[in-house]
């Protein structure tokens, strides 16, 4: 049988297995790059939606709560996309002839629901619950970044799953008392009071007084005004979790938490 | 101690107890113990296409292709959108499901459910906990129904001739028949076949029809009905009523051929109350709790623990679960009761008598009589018998029970609250006479009565049907083209009672509003719309077509309020009820909570109860008709009833409550019958084709009654009555547009049909419908069945001798047993010795007497000790430990958990031929265990020594999980709360979990199933949100509703309160219509699950095997007579 490859091709062939590991050592590091980029995880990645809705203006400048649009935040798993009579509730009376509005009003002159490209996807196989996390003093911000400063919503965090279990491993490194959650600004180290509303229990009080009056921890009874928060985050943290009841590591990293 | 040894067999009970699974463990061949020590049954992990291997690899190649190209699209979701709404409804929350209440329909009757409604999608069925017909259980149709409104095969429109119209076409073409210009056409003669109905609305409606239309005529036609007991209360008391049984305060029960507990209308809540008096616990009711009638606390003290006796033909789970069982041909069981009668004393009983050689059961009739007649017992007993038994039967039955004095005490009476017009009603028989003759004008068909399909073989409806359409009239409303549906002139597809305004009775009459939770998918009416449409109203005037002609269609909700707002029902029990904001209030209230209040017939003493009439004993016994050597029985399928199901994926695949058998019916008949026709061959066929493991190779018969011939595989079943032969009605559909499920080309039936099963009405006749005689031959031909009871066979080899370990996992004792050693069931049979180190191996509730050091521990358990940091640090209240126990005194194993699972945990379904290669994906199997007097063909043969046990089981959620420790990619892991995670995207399908699991309980998903497909919109509509919707190539378990611990979780969290027992209801436990499963934390000392795990019947299966299973059972405890013969 006649050869196939010259001889002096036998140094190739070498240097190719010596060069085997390597290659495949780079496969691996360029995989696993790619995975994380911004391309494959979409961060920072603006997509066309219907309507050039900006967050920017809404929440930054004219200071609207979340909670005016995405109403269910604090009682479901899903924070709610706002229906469009949400925004007609305003742009009936303001920008009423604007044609970057007028998506909009189709919407609701025709009934039909204005179709939104997901910013955010989860898998399918991953739960994720809002409710739960505004409950124990997540803010907005430390998952969908300063929305208050993005002109067309994008999205911040990789949603990789390394990215969800750093937070479980250690919440205490995002917490932040309950009135701040909604506080695009907030900054932990800017001193500030403890409020009753953050160890509020909402809708259980019922008359007996206030829990949070006769921890000392919070309330000074003496001088029957609150403490100062704790202005390094750790110290805060730990405090919060334990307020509020955040589950150790060990719990929230369970498999179940998120995938069922 | 060695936890592990099996060499302690010596320590077992001499008395062995001879417990098999099914008969082919009886006729051992290698073969069989082959199979049974194989998860999966020969080539369940193949391609079964030659050459597999091949093949195998070929679709590997293709997989890696694929794979290859869907990884080129590296954000598949970066499309996905979402969608508000324009303007959201008030009362919704997106993400957080809604619960309505409304009630689902069955043989005209209605069973109170409360529906779930994610973002408007009904996914879920749960029982009504308000509705006396359901008390918080559901029945398995109930709980399927919620398929059949995503059926794809529903019909989607109306047509005519199978031309698509539109229905304002439709309802033109009746009126122009009913109505001339501006004047009813009185003369006009309608023919309205319908179900059984009692719906006061539609009840209403035709009266009106009637009325309008005198020379009209409706028929109720429906092939399983209680048409008999009707009868039969008839004739012994004169009027028709209907019976309501308290099985509370029943002391002794007899069940005469009635399976009470698994079928009928108020079986949900019959099966309720009847396990509440066999359910044993130490702070249980005693008997004057019972006499109070109160439901709580659950369970009742031994001493109060029902008997029940049950003399039946076939075996139902009924007479599965009975104290004493007596196999029976129908011939004889009438006589039987004639012979208790006289042995009670009942006054002027009937005469007939057993012939000689009944002696098992002349045994049974003086300890029997004794038994009931006891004066404690005076009116606390109960006296039961089927719907389809003679109306003789029911009279006699009813004479016991009046002679018992339980009549206004356990058994009450009430009008029927089925709606019948007097004088206007026909039967199926008149009517095929009148479409013969052409004698009638128009026929309306509503409904799934379907009488092409299940009219009795001596009328020829579907000729006649046929060629009266050709020249006639004739309209079917329904949900899908069926069998008669295609036949007639115009089909209008009929909307699903969860897309529909409508009223229905309970077993009790108590009345029920069915409110729609979703806008029809296919734009289908309701019966109630469609007659509204064509009803002369004098009160609405249409202008432009005159005062008598019916107004523009109104909307259905109006109708059926006007419905209530006019009846003299409610009157009475709701104050200032005329008043229009009184109304609202009550109808408001009625349509929450599903129940409308003041409808229920009050209980006696307040309403009197009927006294016999002069002639109830008149007549002879009821003789089984037609000519042959055997008694054929002819029943409803447990799963597909008549045949209405046929095109549901859950129920065809649903192993038949008793004999396992999916996606087919049967001949049934007993060993000893069997061998008579020579057909007992089969048991060793069976190991052929790895028998009740899957593909049962069986023989065919030929059934022949007066000339008409069906051929039906047969099914031994040990418990038969001998001599008889029992099919199921429901089978072998192929006609009209059924359905891509209920049809099969590629599976055909034994007559070579494409179609599931066999049909048995071509022998059923309207002189016989239940039972005639039969002339039976064996055929040549033999055919494959698909059994799941030897699938998941918790057996191994003990690893020394290379024997069959058979561990004997269920636990059974009588109640003189329990007494004498209350802890009976503690003791392992294979480990005896070891009773004491085994207990304290099993999850006990905290603070309970034997509780373990180990209990307190909560993090992962496994082989090796958990790092310092893995070690959770809650608060007390966040300790949770989720453990179940089910009660198998309690479990009838009706199936419905099985069904109620599937539906929660988008279990797909996969066909007949999957299951025969062990492949079905459901994550609960119920496994039925039999005792006879031998181990042995012998002992299987003494029909009447037969007792049968239940033991349901799914993943026990081991703390010493074998499973975890064997994954290689860490998929299966343990959660801090006791629960074994199953991670569908982390797993990669290598099975050894499964491999390794001591109960086979884990399911393989080995291909991307129909059940589950992807593309089918109807069906994406009806999934479970919350649950992961698995691929192929995944494991998949139960997971104690982990969706719904995590739910009921963040809500607790999110209200800083503790979690309340109750509070999480597993699928399996809130639909249980005889409540034997409890779910809940074991931290919480008061839990119901900790107090049931404190009985001392609670046992852990396997746990000699150091599992430490968190899922227990409780025990059977039966309570037999001593004085019954053996």
């Amino acid at each position: 049988m006649p050869q196939i490859f010259p001889k002096a091709l036998n140094p190739i062939a070498k240097m190719l297995i010596l060069a085997a590991p390597l290659l495949a050592g780079g496969a691996g590091v360029t995989g696993a790059a790619f995975y994380r980029s911004s391309y494959a995880t979409g961060v920072g990645e603006i997509r066309p939606q219907p309507v050039a809705f900006s967050h920017a203006h809404h929440v930054g400048q004219l200071g609207i709560h979340c909670v005016y649009c995405h109403t269910s935040v604090e009682k479901s798993g899903f924070a709610n996309i706002p229906p469009t009579k949400t925004c007609m509730n305003c742009h009936q009376q303001i920008w009423q002839g604007a044609d970057v509005l007028e998506p909009v009003r189709n919407s609701y002159k025709e009934d039909k629901p204005i179709e939104w490209l997901r910013v955010h996807n989860l898998p399918h196989y991953a739960y994720f619950n809002h409710s739960i996390h505004v409950a124990k003093g997540v803010g907005c911000v430390s998952c969908h970044g300063r929305l208050d400063q993005m002109n067309l919503t994008m999205q911040n965090s990789t949603l990789l799953m390394e990215w969800c279990i750093s937070c479980h491993r250690a919440p205490e490194k995002h917490l932040r008392p309950k009135t701040e959650v909604f506080n695009m600004q907030y900054d932990p180290k800017k001193p500030a009071k403890w409020t009753a509303e953050d160890f509020g229990v909402s809708g259980t009080l019922a008359g007996k007084p206030h829990p949070a009056l006769s921890d000392p921890a919070v309330y000074d009874a003496e001088k029957k005004e609150f403490k100062d928060r704790p202005t390094s985050q750790k110290e805060l943290g730990l405090f919060l979790k334990d307020k509020y009841n955040v589950r150790d590591a060990v719990t929230l990293t369970n498999c179940s938490m998120c995938h069922r | 101690m060695k936890l592990d040894s099996t060499d302690t067999t010596a320590n077992e009970p001499t008395a062995a107890p001879t417990m098999w699974r099914g008969l082919d463990e009886l006729a051992p061949s290698p073969a069989a113990q082959a199979a049974a020590l194989d998860e999966f049954p020969e080539g369940a992990a193949e391609f079964s296409d030659e050459p597999s291997r091949r093949r195998f690899l070929a679709l590997m190649g293709a997989s890696v292709a694929l794979a290859t190209g869907a990884g080129c699209n590296l954000r598949p979701a970066s499309q996905r959108k979402i969608v508000p709404y324009t303007t959201q409804p008030d009362e919704m929350v997106p993400g957080v499901p809604l619960y309505f209440a409304t009630a689902t329909s069955f043989g005209g009757y209605g069973q109170g459910v409360l529906v779930r409604s994610n973002e408007g999608r009904p996914t879920k069925i749960e029982g009504n906990p308000d509705h006396p017909s359901s008390l918080g259980g559901a029945g398995l149709h109930a709980l399927a129904s919620v398929l059949d409104l995503y059926d794809p095969d529903r019909s989607r429109g109306v047509t005519r001739r199978g031309n698509a119209v539109g229905y304002d076409e439709a309802l033109a073409a009746l009126r122009a028949k009913l109505y001339t210009g501006s004047t009813t056409n009185t003369g006009v003669k309608v023919r309205i076949l319908s179900e059984t109905t009692t719906s006061p609305t539609l009840g209403a409606q035709f009266t009106r029809l009637l009325t309008a239309f005198p020379d009209s005529r409706w028929i109720q036609y429906e092939p399983i009905s209680g048409a008999n007991a009707r009868a039969g209360s008839a004739k012994a008391f004169g009027t028709p009523l209907r019976a309501v049984y308290d099985f509370l305060k029943a002391d002794v029960v007899l069940s005469l051929d009635s399976d009470f507990l698994c079928s009928g209308p108020g079986h949900v809540r019959y099966s309720r109350d009847f396990a509440d008096r066999r359910k044993i616990r130490q702070n249980g009711k005693d008997a004057a709790a019972i006499g109070a009638g109160a439901r709580l606390p659950e369970g009742v003290q031994a001493d109060q623990v029902n008997r029940f006796y049950a003399v039946e033909c076939m075996p139902t789970n009924t007479g599965a679960v009975a104290d004493h069982r007596l196999p029976l041909l129908t011939a004889h069981i009438e006589l039987f009761a004639r012979e208790l009668a006289r042995e009670l004393g009942v006054k002027d009983a009937p005469a007939g008598s057993l012939p000689p050689d009944a002696a098992d059961a002349k045994a049974w009739l003086k300890p029997l009589a004794a038994d009931l007649s006891a004066a404690a017992r005076k009116g606390k007993t109960v006296v039961v018998v089927g719907d389809h038994a003679p109306a003789s039967l029911h009279a006699v039955a009813f004479a016991i029970n009046a002679h018992l004095d339980n009549i206004g005490k356990t058994v009450r009476f009430i009008a029927s609250p089925e709606v019948t017009v007097k004088d206007k009603m026909s039967d199926l028989k008149t009517l095929t006479d009148e479409l013969t003759a052409k004698s009638v004008d128009v026929l309306l068909i509503i409904g799934d009565a379907n009488p092409v399909y299940t009219a009795p073989a001596d009328i020829d409806f579907a000729g006649t049907l046929a060629a009266f359409a050709k020249e006639k009239f004739t309209l079917h409303l329904g949900q899908r083209q069926d069998e008669t549906g295609v036949l007639c002139e115009w089909h209008v597809n009929e909307s699903h009672y969860l897309e529909s305004w409508g009223d229905i009775r309970g077993h009790d009459g108590t009345a029920a509003i069915q409110q729609p939770l979703i806008a029809p998918l296919h734009h289908g009416k309701s019966a109630i719309e469609l007659l509204a449409a064509i009803l002369p109203s004098a009160g609405d005037i249409d202008t432009k077509l005159g005062a008598r002609v019916p107004a523009a269609s109104r909307d259905p909700l109006d109708i059926v309020r006007a419905t209530w707002q006019n009846t003299d029902e409610v009157r009475k029990t709701f104050p200032n009820f005329a008043k229009p904001d009184a109304f609202d209030t009550f109808w408001q209230e009625s349509v929450r909570s599903g129940v409308v209040a003041g409808t229920t017939p009050p209980a006696p003493p307040t309403a009197p109860s009927p006294t016999l009439a002069a002639g109830w004993a008149t007549g002879d016994a009821f003789a089984v008709p037609g000519a042959g050597k055997y008694e054929l029985n002819i029943r409803a399928c447990p799963s597909l009833h008549d045949g209405r199901f046929a095109n549901n994926g859950w129920l065809q695949e649903l192993p038949k409550p008793l004999t396992k058998i999916a996606w087919d019916n049967a001949a049934f008949l007993s060993p000893k019958t069997a061998d008579e026709l020579q057909v007992s061959d089969t048991y060793y066929n069976w190991n052929k084709g790895a028998g009740e493991h899957g593909r049962a190779e069986v023989g065919v018969i030929e059934i022949d009654v007066g000339g008409k011939k069906i051929k039906a595989p047969v099914w031994i079943l040990p418990g038969h009555a001998d001599g008889a032969i029992t099919v199921h009605l429901g089978h072998g559909r192929d006609g009209g547009r059924v359905g891509r499920v209920a049809t099969s080309p590629d599976e055909l039936n034994v007559d070579g049909k494409p179609a599931r099963g066999f049909n048995a009405y071509p022998v059923r006749t309207s002189t016989a419908p239940w039972v005639t005689k039969a002339t039976v031959t064996k055929t040549n031909g033999s055919y494959i069945l698909a059994c799941t009871q030897g699938h998941w066979a918790m057996a191994e080899k003990d690893p020394v001798s290379g024997k069959l370990l058979d561990r004997k996992p269920v636990r059974k004792g009588s109640l003189a047993e329990y007494n004498a050693n209350k802890s009976f069931a503690k003791i392992p049979p294979m480990a005896a010795g070891e009773t004491a180190g085994i207990n304290e191996n099993i999850p006990r509730p905290k603070g309970s007497p034997e509780e373990h050091p180990h209990d307190e521990r909560l993090h992962p358990l496994n082989m090796y000790q958990p790092a310092e940091v893995l070690v959770p640090d809650l608060k007390e209240a966040q300790r949770r430990r989720w453990g179940m126990a089910i009660d198998l005194s309690a479990c009838t194993g009706c199936s419905a958990c099985l069904i109620a699972c599937q539906s929660e945990n988008n279990i797909p379904t996969v066909g007949k031929t999957q299951v025969t290669k062990g492949r079905e994906m459901h994550w609960i199997r119920i496994d039925r265990y039999y005792e006879s007097t031998t181990p042995d063909m012998k002992g299987a043969k003494d029909a009447g020594a037969i007792k049968t046990y239940f033991q349901p089981l799914m993943c026990v959620q081991c703390e010493n999980a074998p499973c975890e420790i064997v994954c290689p990619v860490g998929a299966t892991v343990h959660s801090a709360d006791g629960l074994n995670d199953m991670t569908y995207n982390r797993c990669v399908g290598t099975r050894y979990c499964s491999n390794n699991c001591p109960y086979k309980v884990r399911r393989f998903n080995f291909l991307t199933f129909k059940g589950n497909d992807w593309d089918t919109d109807t069906l994406k509509l009806g999934r479970n949100p919350d649950v992961s919707v698995r691929s192929r190539g995944v494991m998949e378990k139960c997971t104690f509703c982990v969706q719904r611990i995590r739910g009921a979780e963040i809500v607790a969290e999110r209200e800083q309160r503790p979690i309340r027992d109750g509070e999480i209801l597993t699928a399996c436990q809130s639909a249980c219509p005889s409540t034997a499963i409890v779910f809940g934390d074991l931290n919480d000392a008061d839990s119901a699950v900790s107090r049931w795990k404190n009985e001392p019947a609670n046992y852990g299966l396997l746990a000699e095997l150091n599992t430490r299973p968190r899922l227990t059972h409780l025990a059977t405890i039966r309570n037999p007579n001593p004085a019954m013969p053996k």
